[in-house]
């Protein structure tokens, strides 16, 4: 038996333990069987296994090169190097799909085996729904449109290899997983919430069931975000991260919604408030992960991720409209039961903020939603080609994200309920100090863009609002236990993990700032076409083309330009190079990127001398501050680690009275 | 006395920072160069401005500008010769003064009523006067945590 008869049967029995589990499980709710719901356990977690074992079959089938699979013939070359052999698991449609099925089953045995032994009511209605989407999702990848096992009946000597772009940077190993584990992992949090509607359950236990699962997919669908934004720097070769492609737009759109959730779960948490507001979050949120999915996936929209198109488009409406009037549905019908208990405080409360903060992601998410559709929508209407790009993204989004880096510093530094003036005088004295010395620092060394001024004066804001947290904390740990500072920075995060967790991710969120804001409004370009050994200056830096050679390499053939970079203390060598794969019809451009802490200089071999070798193209950008955004990015992962883990024990100032009042004054 | 300083001076030198990097300066031919290259859109790549695309297209486009900037036409005369060219799907950005100047409206739209809503829901008039816990309640406070804390081990 092939690995292909393997990963085709593990599939299809799969999809009969999904609908098995689904009965068992609507069972074991609906009449509350102990037994049904061992039964719908064992689906789950022999189902998970045959999905693994599919995804194995398919990764193994690649790195043997077996080009009977339809998929492998078409994604996979004898040249192809072994990792970009197992990770063409998710080059493509079939095998994307293949791997999300997986995580959505591991998701599912999650919540049969550790859910329902949390919560066994709510769980198991949830399970009923995991097991629908399982279902769903076994169904499409059973389908000739989607199924990865499609055999050739005469395999070919050798297959077309992976598409160029995506066998070019070690990246790809990590960005596409990571993205699809946050996509896939917003489904727990989403069965959850209509678990509760179902069962007209009106309190918040589907909230606190699921905080940590919303966490880790927002933190993995955010660090997925940024190393797809670091992949696309790196192997697009147009010295940008970001171009509000739609499938990026896809990707962030529920980035954004479930930044909202996560805040907005504690006005809930604390307040007893915004019920049906957070279960329409958890809601869009998911709708969001399939709406990308259908755009990126379908064709209808061009992007330079739509690597494939298929005929399972009508399929994922059909399943993103289900989903969209069952819960619209299920939420106004039990909207009576989720009236909330009380009203939000005074406009300078932490739980208006948080409001305010909804209304700018909303409004952010919103304009992402248009900014993509409109072209097909005005082009369906009146035939009217037009474009939607980075300009009017950048004009709508700007502003909306300093408002949101404004709330950012501000939020946290509120009392729930409502501030009195001596607190905002606490409060916000040194950090507007801080703000304006940060307006003054980018205004002296020569910014003039007003919106990186803006950054930066916002950004030291922000970081000091966290820096007076942390400086409070530690001062009232030392007070109260006596700890040296170290110790009592430590059981800052040991003790109160989600808050000030939530604090780096903020500062974190600060670098990603601070990096696009430069990145943006600072770079320098330069071009010029150079023989060997002549020169380039640009930004202090002088390049020199010291060769031009050709590389042969099984799988690939190559121009390279060897560049000396010297300048601004440094002395390296750069090699950008223009690669042409035997499946592709032009060449890729590859970028040599010299990273640094300061600046990045992002050389490309824009064209060459053909015949012989004489002369190149090297266009050039000094790009400053982008490595804070890579760098951010991380800071933001560790910030979400240290908020998801549990705390030694519940914290016990938490019921008392006074908890939310501010650090206790000298 | 000393907080109000502080906050008016701070308040005071984030003006003057925003008010000198908003005066008003003259672009070099280069700042022109980019500042029209980045409004039109690749017309061989996947939503790429001129600007940013290393493609061959696109350098001869950026090229066409900057022979236009040194002719001395303006910005506007310019994007209209790209316009009548290409049509309105060169602009990624989209002229608000025509039907698509709904993708303009919209957001604003959408932030509008969503403050309207949200502000409904707030609790209006000044700010409540919430009491500073007293250095008794502090104490007491303080006294608690330790002896909660201390019993947690």
């Amino acid at each position: 038996m092939s690995a292909g008869d393997l990963g085709a049967a593990a599939l299809r029995a799969a999809l009969f333990l999904a609908l098995w589990g689904t009965g068992a499980a609507a069972y074991a709710a609906w009449r509350r069987d102990a037994r049904a719901l061992v039964s719908a356990r064992i689906a789950a977690g022999v189902g998970f296994g045959l999905v693994v074992v599919a995804a194995l079959s398919m990764m193994f089938a690649l790195a043997t090169h077996d080009f009977t699979i339809l998929y492998v013939a078409e994604n996979n070359a004898r040249e192809t190097p072994t990792l970009y052999s197992i990770i063409g698991l998710w080059a493509a449609l079939e095998g994307s799909i293949l791997l999300w099925t997986a995580i959505l089953a591991g998701a599912t045995a999650y919540v049969a085996f550790r859910g329902t032994a949390a919560i066994p009511r709510l769980a198991t209605t949830a399970l009923v729904v995991m097991f629908a989407m399982l279902t769903f999702f076994l169904l499409l990848i059973t389908t000739p449109a989607a199924d990865p096992f499609v055999r050739l009946a005469l395999a070919p000597e050798n297959g077309n290899g992976p598409n160029a772009l995506l066998q070019n940077h070690p990246l790809m190993a990590l960005h596409p997983p990571l993205l699809y584990l946050g996509y896939v992992l917003t489904s727990v949090p989403f069965a959850y919430a209509l678990s509760s509607l179902i069962l007209g359950e009106g309190g918040d236990r589907w909230l606190v069931a699921t905080r940590r699962f919303a966490l880790v997919s927002w933190a993995l669908l955010g660090v997925g975000i940024v190393a797809g934004a670091w992949w696309s720097y790196a192997v697009l070769g147009w010295g940008g991260y970001w171009a509000w492609d739609p499938v990026e737009n896809a990707a962030i759109m529920p980035w954004l919604t479930a930044t909202a959730y996560l805040h907005s779960v504690m006005v809930e948490e604390k307040r007893r408030l915004l019920r049906t507001w957070n279960l329409a979050l958890v809601i869009a949120t998911f709708a969001l992960t399939i709406l990308g999915t259908f755009l990126t996936r379908s064709g209808v929209v061009n992007s330079v991720h739509s690597f494939t198109q298929s005929a399972i488009g009508p399929l994922l409406l059909g399943y993103l409209v289900t989903i969209l009037v069952l819960s619209v549905g299920l939420l106004l019908w039990r909207s009576g039961r989720l009236r909330d208990a009380g009203a939000i405080g005074a406009p300078l409360s932490r739980e208006a903020i948080f409001l305010f903060q909804n209304v700018v992601f909303m409004a952010a998410m919103l304009t992402v939603l248009l900014g993509t559709l409109y072209p097909l929508i005005a082009e369906a209407v009146s035939g009217a080609q037009l474009s939607i790009g980075g300009p009017y993204f950048d004009r709508v989004e700007i502003p909306l994200g300093l408002a949101l880096l404004f709330l950012m510093g501000v939020g946290p530094q509120l009392p729930w309920h409502g501030a009195s003036r001596a607190t905002l005088e606490r409060q916000f004295t040194a950090p507007l100090a801080c703000a304006a010395a940060g307006a003054l620092a980018a205004v002296a060394t020569g910014t003039t863009a007003t919106a990186a001024v803006l950054t930066y004066a916002l950004a030291a804001f922000v970081a000091a609002t966290v820096v007076q947290e942390f400086a409070r904390g530690i001062r009232a740990r030392r007070a109260l236990h006596a700890e040296g500072a170290l110790i009592a920075f430590a059981n800052l995060f040991r003790r109160s993990g989600r808050r000030y967790g939530g604090y780096v991710v903020h500062l974190g969120i600060v670098l990603v700032a601070l990096a696009i804001a430069t990145s943006q409004a600072r770079t320098v370009d330069a071009e010029k076409t150079l023989a060997p050994g002549e020169t380039l200056a640009i930004a202090g830096y002088t390049v020199r083309l010291s060769a031009l050679r050709s590389v042969h390499e099984p799988q690939r053939d190559s121009v390279v330009a060897d560049l000396e970079i010297t300048g601004n203390g440094s002395g390296s060598q750069l090699h950008p190079a223009l690669v042409q794969y035997p499946s592709s019809a032009s060449a890729v451009g590859s970028p040599g990127v010299g990273a640094g802490i300061r600046d990045d200089l992002y050389t490309i071999l824009a064209a060459y001398d053909q015949k012989a070798l004489s002369w190149a193209t090297i266009r050039m950008r000094v790009i400053p501050l982008v490595s804070w955004l890579w760098l951010g990015g991380a800071v933001v992962g560790v910030g979400a680690v240290i908020a998801a883990l549990p705390a030694p024990r519940r914290r016990i100032a938490r019921q008392l009275p006074l908890a939310e009042a501010p650090a206790p004054a000298k | 006395m000393k907080t109000r300083i502080v906050i008016a001076a701070a308040f005071l030198a984030l003006a003057a920072a925003l008010v000198l990097a908003a005066r008003p300066h003259e672009p070099t031919a280069d700042e022109r160069v980019d500042r029209i290259t980045a409004e039109l859109r690749c017309p061989v790549c996947q939503g790429l401005s001129v600007k940013d695309s290393p493609s061959e297209t696109a350098r001869q486009m950026r090229d066409l500008v900057a022979e236009r900037v040194r002719e001395g036409k303006s910005d506007a005369e310019i994007e209209a010769e790209f316009r009548a060219a290409y049509g309105d799907w060169v602009l990624l950005s989209p002229p608000i003064a025509s039907w698509s100047g709904l993708v303009w409206l919209a957001p604003l739209a959408a932030i509008a009523a969503g403050l309207l809503l949200a502000t409904a829901r707030v609790r209006g008039g000044a700010p409540i006067n919430v009491a500073e816990p007293s250095a008794a309640q502090v104490a007491a406070l303080r006294e608690r945590v330790a002896r909660e804390e201390a019993a947690e081990g």
